[in-house]
């Protein structure tokens, strides 16, 4: 079977500005997300796990498009995004750069042959052009933008790390999963405390105390009760935010079941993003790895922890203590130094002022990501060349 | 085991008086250490972990009182020394990390002369001969350039390097008892391991007695030679790192372990415990994790467990222990 690719991000890159003096002049970019690109299938859950300041939460963050990308391209349900979130003036000068000046082009050059070298949305917005024209395609991506944007927020929610600062203290549980229902028009005024209670109960919170405050609720309690706003929209795609970093040992178990039954019942695809390992491992069905904005390897869970080929995934995995005492006299790999600042990353490969089996080239020469094994990306001039087992 | 403990912890209480009520946040700990071990103590939040490393150096802030206990350090009671005598201790013979060392250093001096003033209050050398000493504490705790490193401010430095500071100047002493209240915490996994390592280097070489406190029963399975296991306020097992990883005898414990993912084994099903971390101003009745337990009985919500030595060295608050017999760790 096909599988259906939900979102889809295209060498993404987001960097912040630094700036510094009495006129904040932009001294520096913080390079913080820079040229990823990775696809989630319908149903699945991705894991993206990294150490802190990589990125995954800028990935998440210019995904939901609450930071606009600095470059790079988001699809969602095979449509383009990206243009969604910026002023007219902006998403058509977008429009034009990625897609209508590229296809005139292509017109002269190659004419309806173009077709068969372009896939995705690129071939789904190139017929329109083939078939509407340029005013044509300028049309279809550039009408009921207010329309579009709503039902891509509605689509794709998020759930954050901290249970306590991420829902407003002043609201009742009822206002906080209703309010973007209502602002949606999912469900009418007079059925929402209906609606409110059957999502609580969904993720274990008895209706009755959706008229309690934030406060009222342990951190478990309150990560179920951010759940339920997010479910409460119906959504697709649930981005998780570092979602049981912040509980304690034996909540976080309930919370990791829990999500695996509302993705079950409601065909919930997940971008899972956590520094934890064990955790990804156990909930993901593909993981993304990445290091100082770049992703470096992406596969199946089974394959990546069969058989990790990069020498950062292999460092992760062999840093990580294992709950077993007969395990503990194992030698680990003991990476050197901090991770690098994303100011100014190491020339060519990232990893090399870490990297236990770096050579001249990586140095010099910036690794391509690329599919080693059907499925398996691998960014590193020596895949496979630090081993190690658990 | 037929060595003195060096440290001995028993039936320690302290609480709290605040607003709300009064907090049992350590109710009835007692453990020993021994010469050149590592002590693990694991719990999750609120069980009491660090403030039970507060009361042994006496370092309680007003409202906290001590209510009852002893803490034998190689047979003189801490509990009762005054505060001159306290501060001798805490700087020649047991030292404390902190989890954000950001916290215990001082913003306002560089780590060179917060390392020199420990030295120079504990072993009397002249202000260059301390420098010289700093520097290579530096070096040993492997904070690259220390001569360059030894002037520079807290903030200046990561969070593995602040923390390798800290190291630094809890070594300055030579301590007999190094107290780390989840010294890795804050820290990314790969740092962590860098600093687990240099601590069992460091240990090895100084023979230091370790208390290890952490909410990771990795880093537990990784250092410790033994556990001591708190659930809200009190040791609900004791015994080796070996039998309370295979064979563990408190139910908590069982369920803490077949709860968390694992990288090397591959598990179909988390375990969930039900219910909340219990409110430290409304412990439950009766054993403390009755709410939460699979093997509660009825007088569960009546009796209140005492720690006691089921196998020879093992110890467990559960008078249930056997229900465990036989059950694997999930
Ligand atoms: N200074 C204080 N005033 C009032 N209550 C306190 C104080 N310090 C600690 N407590 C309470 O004592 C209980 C135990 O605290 P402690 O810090 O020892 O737990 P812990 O197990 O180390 O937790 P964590 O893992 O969150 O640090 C908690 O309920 C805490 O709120
Ligand atoms: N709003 C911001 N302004 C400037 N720098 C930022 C901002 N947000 C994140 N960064 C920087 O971007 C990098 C990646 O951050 P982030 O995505 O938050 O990492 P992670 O979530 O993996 O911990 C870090 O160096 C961080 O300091
Ligand atoms: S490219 Fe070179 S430095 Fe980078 S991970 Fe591979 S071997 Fe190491
Ligand atoms: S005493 Fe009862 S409630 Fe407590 S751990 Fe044992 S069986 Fe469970
Ligand atoms: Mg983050
Ligand atoms: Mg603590």
């Amino acid at each position: 079977m096909e599988k259906k690719a939900v979102i889809k991000i295209d060498n993404l890159v987001k960097h912040f500005p630094i700036r510094a003096g009495v006129f904040k002049r932009i001294v520096g970019w913080v390079k913080a997300v820079d040229g990823v690109s990775f696809e989630v299938y319908e149903g699945e859950t991705l894991g993206l796990v990294g150490e802190s300041g990589c990125g995954k939460t800028t990935v998440g963050m210019t995904l939901l498009r609450l930071y606009e990308p600095t470059s790079g391209r988001i699809i969602f349900n095979d449509e383009d995004t990206t243009h969604y979130f910026m002023n007219y003036l902006k998403a058509r000068s977008y429009v034009k750069r990625t897609y209508i000046d590229r296809f005139e082009q292509l017109k002269i050059d190659k004419g309806a042959k173009a077709l068969d070298e372009l896939e995705g949305v690129d071939r789904k917005y190139y017929k329109i052009f083939m078939e509407n024209g340029a005013a044509g395609l300028h049309k279809y991506l550039l009408s009921n933008l207010e329309e579009k944007r709503k039902q891509f927020r509605q689509n794709v929610q998020i759930v954050f790390q901290d249970p306590y600062s991420s829902l407003d203290p002043r609201m009742r549980i009822k206002n906080i999963v209703a309010e973007g229902v209502l602002a949606h028009k999912l469900v009418e005024k007079s059925k929402i405390n209906d609606f409110v209670g059957k999502t609580l109960e969904d993720v274990g919170i008895i209706s009755a105390y959706m008229f309690r405050f934030p406060h009222e609720f342990s951190g478990g309690q309150r990560q179920r009760i951010g759940m339920a706003r997010a479910l409460a929209m119906q959504p697709k795609v649930v981005i998780a935010d570092e979602a049981v970093a912040a509980l304690d040992v034996s909540i976080r178990s309930q919370i990791i079941n829990l999500m695996e039954e509302l993705q079950d019942k409601h065909r919930l695809t997940y971008i899972f993003i956590s520094h934890d390992l064990a955790v990804v491992k156990h909930i993901s069905d593909r993981v993304a790895v990445m290091y100082l904005g770049k992703m470096v390897e992406m596969a199946s869970k089974k394959e990546l922890f069969e058989d990790p080929l990069h020498p950062y995934t292999v460092s992760l995995m062999s840093a990580i203590p294992i709950p077993d005492p007969a395990k503990k006299r194992k030698k680990r790999i003991i990476l050197k130094g901090d991770v690098p600042s994303p100011i100014n990353p190491p020339s060519g490969c990232r990893f090399h002022t870490r990297c236990p089996v770096a050579k001249p080239i990586c140095k010099e020469k910036e690794p391509p990501l690329v599919e080693v094994k059907p499925g398996h990306f691998v960014a590193c001039h020596f895949p496979g060349s630090l081993k190690w087992k658990a | 085991m037929n060595r003195e403990p060096i440290l001995q912890v028993k039936d320690l209480k302290t609480y709290f008086y605040t607003e709300d009520g009064i907090v049992k946040a350590v109710d009835g700990v007692s453990f020993e250490l021994y010469q050149g071990e590592t002590l693990g103590i694991v719990g999750e939040s609120g069980s009491g972990k660090s403030v039970t490393s507060l009361t042994i150096m006496r370092l309680l802030d007003e409202k906290a009182r001590i209510e009852g206990g002893e803490v034998i350090f190689k047979g003189k009671e801490l509990l009762k020394l005054s505060e001159e005598e306290m501060r001798k201790i805490r700087g020649n013979d047991i030292a404390m990390i902190f989890q954000e060392p950001m916290v215990a250093l001082n913003p306002v001096y560089t780590i060179g002369d917060q390392i020199m003033e420990a030295i120079i209050l504990h072993q009397k050398v002249k202000e260059s001969e301390a420098r010289k000493i700093a520097i290579d504490l530096l070096r040993k705790v492997g904070i690259p350039e220390p001569e360059k490193r030894v002037d520079q401010y807290p903030h200046q430095l990561s969070g593995g390097m602040r923390q390798r500071a800290m190291i630094a100047m809890a070594l300055s002493c030579r301590p007999q008892i190094l107290i780390a209240d989840e010294p890795t915490t804050a820290l990314d996994v790969t740092i962590q391991a860098q600093i687990l390592e240099l601590m069992k280097e460091l240990q090895r070489e100084y023979g230091m007695a370790l208390i290890m406190i952490t909410h990771d029963m990795g880093v537990i399975a990784e250092t410790a030679d033994r556990v001591a296991v708190m659930y809200a306020g009190k040791v609900v097992e004791y015994g080796t790192v070996d039998e309370i990883f295979k064979k563990p005898k408190h139910p908590y414990t069982y369920a803490l372990l077949s709860s968390i993912p694992r990288l090397d084994v591959e598990k179909q099903e988390l375990k969930s415990i039900p219910g909340t971390v219990p409110d430290p101003l409304n412990f439950p009745p009766g054993c403390r994790f009755h709410p939460r337990c699979d093997f509660a009985k009825e007088e569960c919500k009546n009796i209140d467990p005492e720690l006691v030595e089921v196998s020879p060295g093992h110890y467990t608050a559960c008078p249930f222990y056997k229900v465990l017999e036989g059950v694997e760790v999930k």
